[in-house]
């Protein structure tokens, strides 16, 4: 995990096995709540493996959140944010 | 070779690759399906799953009456205890492993290298079950039910399209409400996804040209038993030989299609076996692999924690065991056996169920720790 000058928390999650990606995609939303809802913070998550491209944004919407997904070379890059 | 193995060997490989690039594509996980289902309750690819089983039901009735499959499939045989333990077990291992006997394989065309160790963990797992099976037999032969009947309509006394007929009237409207809902897709996706739905319908017709061409349903499992043969017989060839599992010719039929007799067992043999499943299992990693690779997604990361390494390997291992012991795996009871309502397919899904609700619990305490 890195924290940048933007607010943007990364984890890397690529190359983990399912379905890993998604319980700690679960965990840093969960635990970052307040911040996501005070936009002082973004989650950003590199993933690999495509079913949590599906699974990921589908759970962060449901919570709540805006989500992007955006393929990066050859894997797939979720940014998680308060809704607008 | 003659031309009607040439057709079922280049047939397998094609059909093997198709389902290898579709499920690549929708990430279509068996094993994903039942643990997500308790991890998350994420239900629209269990639905999926759903709409293929149903799909083939009319599918397997209608080459039946046209006289192009036996029935029952061969390989199947009446139901047993052993088939609810092998169940339970290959439930716990899929999700350990992060994927069956064959997500493994599209997975590992895709570059995964947890796969690959799951795959690993199969073969020995079948090699596991290779030197306990003269033991298995004398457990097994006391669970068996007191019934000759290999199907429920059999066991009914009714006809084979009676019960299938009852599914479709009783599952359709249920899977069209889903339909109506937009329970058969999602909303997001990767580059190049297929909707589950998709998905379900295409693997359905891949299944069921498989087992009129092949004669047997889409299966892998026992051509794992066989590479572990393979991987014996220049370190022991003497005890690879006497060993009761592959000596056994298991698979004795009379193709429907072709009028040729198939043979074939475990053993580390080119047999009739070799031919059906060896080219479906290349066809699978060379169709993930295809699948990746048009999208510029084949990238093999060895990153994961090693407990995760562990986690796919034992969970492989348990498989290959629970494969031989159930017998055979997820995908021949799913898309093969319940679909014809066979008992044996029944008491494996009855079995893999908890498993695989086992299983989840196993991987997020144990080994995620989340």
């Amino acid at each position: 995990m890195a924290m940048t000058e933007m607010q943007e928390l990364v984890f890397d999650l690529r190359g983990r096995i399912c379905p890993s990606t998604l319980l700690v995609a679960m965990k840093e939303m969960n635990g970052h709540r307040q911040e996501l809802q005070e936009r002082a913070v973004q989650l950003r998550l590199l993933v690999e493996n495509r079913d949590a491209t599906v699974t990921i944004p589908e759970m962060a919407r449901n919570m709540g959140y805006a989500v992007s997904l955006n393929k990066v070379e050859q894997h797939y890059e979720i940014t998680i944010s308060a809704t607008a | 070779m003659t031309t009607p193995l040439l057709i079922i060997l280049s047939g397998q490989l094609l059909l093997g690759l198709t389902a290898g690039f579709v499920m690549h594509r929708a990430d279509f996980c068996m094993a994903g399906i039942f643990r997500d289902l308790f991890l998350f309750r994420r239900r629209t690819m269990l639905y999926a799953l759903i709409l293929l089983v149903l799909a083939l039901m009319p599918l397997y009735e209608l080459t039946r009456l046209l006289g192009l499959t036996n029935y029952p499939f061969a390989l199947f045989g009446p139901p047993s205890y052993a088939n609810l333990l092998g169940g339970l077990l290959f439930g716990v291992g899929m999700v350990l492993a992060g994927g069956c006997v064959v997500g493994s394989l599209y997975r590992l065309g895709g570059g995964s290298s947890l796969a690959a160790t799951a795959v690993l963990g199969l073969i020995l797992g079948s090699l596991l079950y290779v030197e306990l099976d003269a033991w298995w037999g004398g457990i097994a032969k006391t669970l068996s039910f007191a019934t000759a009947a290999i199907t429920l309509p059999q066991l009914l006394g009714v006809p084979p399209w009676l019960p299938v007929l009852v599914s479709l009237a009783l599952l359709t409207p249920l899977v069209a409400h889903w339909w109506r809902q937009g329970l058969l897709q999602v909303a997001f996706g990767p580059e190049g996804h297929i909707q589950p739905w998709h998905a379900a319908l295409l693997l359905a017709g891949v299944a069921a040209v498989s087992t009129v061409l092949a004669g047997i349903p889409l299966g892998v499992t026992t051509s794992y038993a066989k590479l572990a043969g393979y991987l014996m017989l220049p370190f022991a060839p003497e005890h690879t030989a006497s060993l009761g599992f592959f000596q056994r010719q298991g698979f004795n039929m009379i193709h429907p299609l072709f009028g040729i007799r198939l043979t074939g067992g475990g053993g580390p043999r080119l047999d009739s076996i070799a031919l059906i499943q060896f080219p479906l299992m290349a066809g699978l990693v060379a169709g993930g692999a295809l699948s990746a690779l048009r999208l510029g997604e084949l990238r093999v990361y060895f990153n994961a924690p090693l407990r995760q390494y562990l986690s796919a390997l034992c969970g492989g291992v348990v498989m290959g065991l629970a494969s031989r012991l159930a017998p055979a795996c997820n995908i021949w009871h799913l898309t093969g056996g319940l679909p014809v309502l066979a008992l044996q397919s029944i008491l494996f899904v009855a079995g893999l169920v908890p498993g695989a609700w086992l299983g989840a619990r196993l991987l997020t305490r144990l080994i995620l720790k989340i």
